[in-house]
C-alpha cells in the first residue's frame, strides 16, 4: 500500500503510525485529544499553507520511510 | 475480585468478529474493512469489528428515515417509557458494561461503572422530562388571538463520539434525542467500539419488547473515509452532535453550517483551579489530584492548570508532589481496584505527552514530577505514563493548549482574585474552571459576569465530574455546545411560533393596514 495526498489522516495514523511523528515535526498534528484529526493528508496540509510542491514532497518521503 | 474480561465479553455478547451496523433490533452484514480493537491495558486485540461501507450508511439513513415518520407520533411520555426501560437495562449491565469500559478504553473500572452510571442518571432525567416538554403561551398584540411557542421532533440526530467516554456521551445525546422524537445515528469512536455494540446490544431487547420502528436508535462503525464529511454534509441529518478535537469541531461547524444544519460541539478543555489564600487547601488538593490524573488526564474537563496565589504557593506545590508520590504507586492495570490511574489511549497519546513534558521545559518550565514513561512488569503496553506536575508561566505556547493527558501546569499568581480569574481566562478554550475558597466575594465574583468566561464554574467542586442534570459544556475554542440536562433538550427540537386567531377580524401585526 502505497501513501497519497488522498489518504485520511485516520487511515494514515492507523496504516502507517510513523507519520504522526513525521507530520509532527512538520508542524502538522494527526492526534488530537486522543483522536485522530478528520480529513485527508493534502487538506490538513493546505490548512498549514504547504504548497502542492510541498504536500508531494511529504508524500514522497512519507513513501520512503515504508521502504525503509 | 478479579474481573474476568472474558466472562464479561460473553454477557455482553460481543463475539470474535462482530457486526458493526445496527439500526436497532437488527443487526448487518457489511463489507467494509475488518478493524481490531486493542486494550490500552495490556495490548491486546479484545475482538474485532465489519466496519460499514457507504451504501450501508445510506440504508441506516433511509431506515432513520422512515423510522421518524412513526416515532414522532408516539406521544413523548411513551417514548420516555422506551428509555425508562433501557434505564433499567443498563442497569443490569452496569458492571459488565462498566468492566468493558475500563478494558477497552484504560480507565479504572471505578470510573468505567460511574460512566454507566452517568447513561443511567441521563435516562431518568430524560424520562421525566419526556412529560414536561413544553412551550409559552403569549400575550398576542391583536384582540382575540392567541400566541404560542412549541417544540416539535427535528428528524435525524448524528452523533460522534469520542474513546474518552466511550457510551456515556452517546446516551446524553440519544437519551434526550428519542424522547424529543428523534432517531439517532451514532458514529463511535474506532478506538471504542466494542463498548458502542455492547450498548446496542443491551437496548435491542428494550426495542423488540416494545416494537420500536427499526431505525430509531442506530449504530454505524465505519471509518471517517466512510462516515466523515458526507455525514457532515448529509441534509438529511438536521442536527450534529460532536464530541472531539477544536479541529474536528472547527471542521464540522465549517461543513454543518455551510448547509445552514445544527450542531452540538463538545470541544477541548483547558481547565484551570484557582487556589487563594483563604482556600481549604485539603480540600483543593484532593479535588484538584482526581482532576488531574482522573481518567489519565484524559477527560475534556481534566485540570490542566492550577493558578495559585504567591502566599499559599509552596504549600499546595509540595502537597500536590506528594499526593502524585502515592498516585504512583496506584498505577496498573484498570481492572486491578486497587488502580486509581490506567493507561494512555495508544502510543500516540503517549508521544503527545512526552512531547508536552519536552516542551514546558524548552520554554522555561521546570517539572517537579514524574513526565517518564512507565515500563516493565504489567506496563508492556507502552502506554503507561507518570503523571507530570510542572512549574510553568500561563502564556508558554505548550500551555494556551490542550494535551490530552496527566500534565498539569502549576502557575503562580500575586495580588487578587482578578488577576487569578484574567489567568483562568487567558486561553483559546473555555470549557470548565473552578475556585477554591472560602472568601465569599472572591466565590461571587468567580461566578460572576466579571468571573470565569467558561461554560463550567463551580466553587469548591474541582473541574472534571460533572453531574448531568445540570447543561454540559463551554465556550470559545470549546464550542458552545450544550447537552444533557437542564434545558439542552431543546436543541433536540424544532421550535414554532403560532398565533391563533379566534375572532371574526383580520387585523394585522404592528397595526397595518392593508385594504384592497
Amino acid at each position: 500500500m502505497k501513501i497519497d495526498k488522498e489518504i485520511t489522516i485516520e487511515d494514515l495514523v492507523d496504516e502507517f503510525p510513523f507519520s504522526v511523528n513525521f507530520l509532527s515535526k512538520k508542524g502538522i498534528k494527526c492526534i488530537a485529544c486522543g483522536e485522530p484529526i478528520w480529513g485527508t493528508l493534502e487538506e490538513v496540509c493546505i490548512e498549514k499553507k504547504f504548497s502542492q510542491e510541498e504536500i508531494q514532497e511529504f508524500v514522497t518521503e512519507l513513501n520512503d520511510l515504508i521502504k525503509n | 475480585m478479579a474481573i474476568d474480561i472474558n466472562n464479561v465479553l460473553k454477557t455482553l455478547g460481543i463475539e470474535e468478529v462482530n457486526l458493526g451496523v445496527s439500526t436497532g433490533q437488527k443487526w448487518h452484514e457489511t463489507k467494509g474493512a475488518v478493524t481490531s480493537s486493542l486494550s490500552p491495558a495490556d495490548g491486546k486485540e479484545i475482538a474485532k469489528i465489519k466496519n460499514a461501507t457507504i451504501d450501508d450508511y445510506e440504508m441506516v439513513v433511509k431506515k432513520a428515515q422512515e423510522a421518524f415518520k412513526e416515532w414522532r407520533l408516539v406521544p413523548a411520555p411513551e417514548r420516555g417509557e422506551i428509555v425508562r426501560q433501557i434505564g433499567l437495562a443498563l442497569r443490569e449491565y452496569k458492571d459488565e458494561l462498566g468492566a468493558l469500559v475500563s478494558y477497552e478504553m484504560g480507565k479504572i473500572f471505578q470510573e468505567g461503572l460511574g460512566e454507566v452510571q452517568e447513561m443511567i442518571d441521563i435516562c431518568d432525567f430524560a424520562v421525566g422530562q419526556s412529560r414536561l416538554i413544553n412551550g409559552v403561551s403569549l400575550q398576542s398584540e391583536r384582540r382575540e388571538h392567541r400566541l404560542f411557542e412549541q417544540y416539535q421532533p427535528l428528524g435525524i440526530v448524528g452523533i460522534v463520539t469520542s474513546f474518552n467516554f466511550p457510551v456515556a456521551v452517546w446516551a446524553w445525546n440519544s437519551a434526550l434525542a428519542a424522547i424529543a422524537g428523534d432517531c439517532v445515528i451514532w458514529k463511535p469512536s474506532s478506538k471504542t467500539p466494542l463498548t458502542a455494540v455492547a450498548t446496542q446490544r443491551i437496548i435491542n431487547k428494550v426495542l423488540a419488547d416494545n416494537n420500536v420502528p427499526e431505525g430509531v436508535f442506530n449504530l454505524i462503525v465505519a471509518k471517517s473515509s466512510v462516515m466523515g464529511d458526507n455525514f457532515l454534509a448529509d441534509k438529511r441529518i438536521p442536527l450534529l452532535s460532536v464530541t472531539g478535537s477544536t479541529a474536528v469541531g472547527q471542521r464540522v461547524g465549517g461543513i454543518v453550517g455551510k448547509r445552514l444544519g445544527k450542531t452540538i460541539l463538545e470541544l477541548g478543555g483547558n481547565n484551570a483551579v484557582i487556589i487563594t489564600p483563604d482556600a481549604d487547601i485539603k480540600m483543593a488538593i484532593a479535588s484538584t489530584v482526581f482532576g488531574t490524573v482522573g481518567t489519565a488526564g484524559q477527560r475534556c474537563t481534566s485540570t490542566r492548570r492550577i493558578i495559585i496565589h504567591e502566599s499559599v504557593y509552596d504549600q499546595v506545590r509540595d502537597s500536590m508532589v506528594n499526593a502524585y508520590k502515592s498516585v504512583a504507586t496506584k498505577i496498573g492495570n484498570p481492572l486491578d481496584e486497587k488502580s486509581l490511574v490506567g493507561p494512555l489511549i495508544d502510543i500516540h497519546s503517549v508521544n503527545n505527552f512526552r512531547n508536552s513534558v519536552e516542551e514546558v521545559q524548552k520554554e522555561g518550565g521546570k517539572i517537579l514530577f514524574g513526565g517518564e514513561i512507565i515500563e516493565g512488569k504489567g506496563f508492556e503496553s507502552g502506554n503507561f505514563v507518570m503523571p507530570c506536575i510542572a512549574e510553568a508561566e500561563n502564556h508558554y505556547k505548550i500551555v494556551q493548549e490542550e494535551t490530552f493527558a496527566p500534565i498539569v501546569y502549576l502557575i503562580k499568581y500575586s495580588g487578587n482574585i482578578d488577576k487569578a480569574i484574567a489567568i483562568n481566562n487567558d486561553v483559546p478554550q473555555g470549557l470548565s474552571s473552578c475556585v477554591f475558597t472560602l472568601n465569599m466575594r472572591e466565590a461571587e465574583k468567580f461566578v460572576s459576569a466579571v468571573g470565569s468566561d467558561c461554560g463550567i464554574a463551580n466553587v469548591n467542586v474541582g473541574t472534571s465530574g460533572a453531574e448531568i442534570g445540570g447543561a454540559f459544556g463551554g465556550e470559545k475554542d470549546t464550542g458552545g455546545g450544550r447537552e444533557s440536562g437542564s434545558d439542552s433538550w431543546k436543541v433536540y427540537m424544532r421550535r414554532q411560533t403560532s398565533t391563533f386567531n379566534h375572532s371574526e377580524e383580520l387585523p394585522l401585526a404592528q397595526g397595518i393596514k392593508f385594504d384592497f
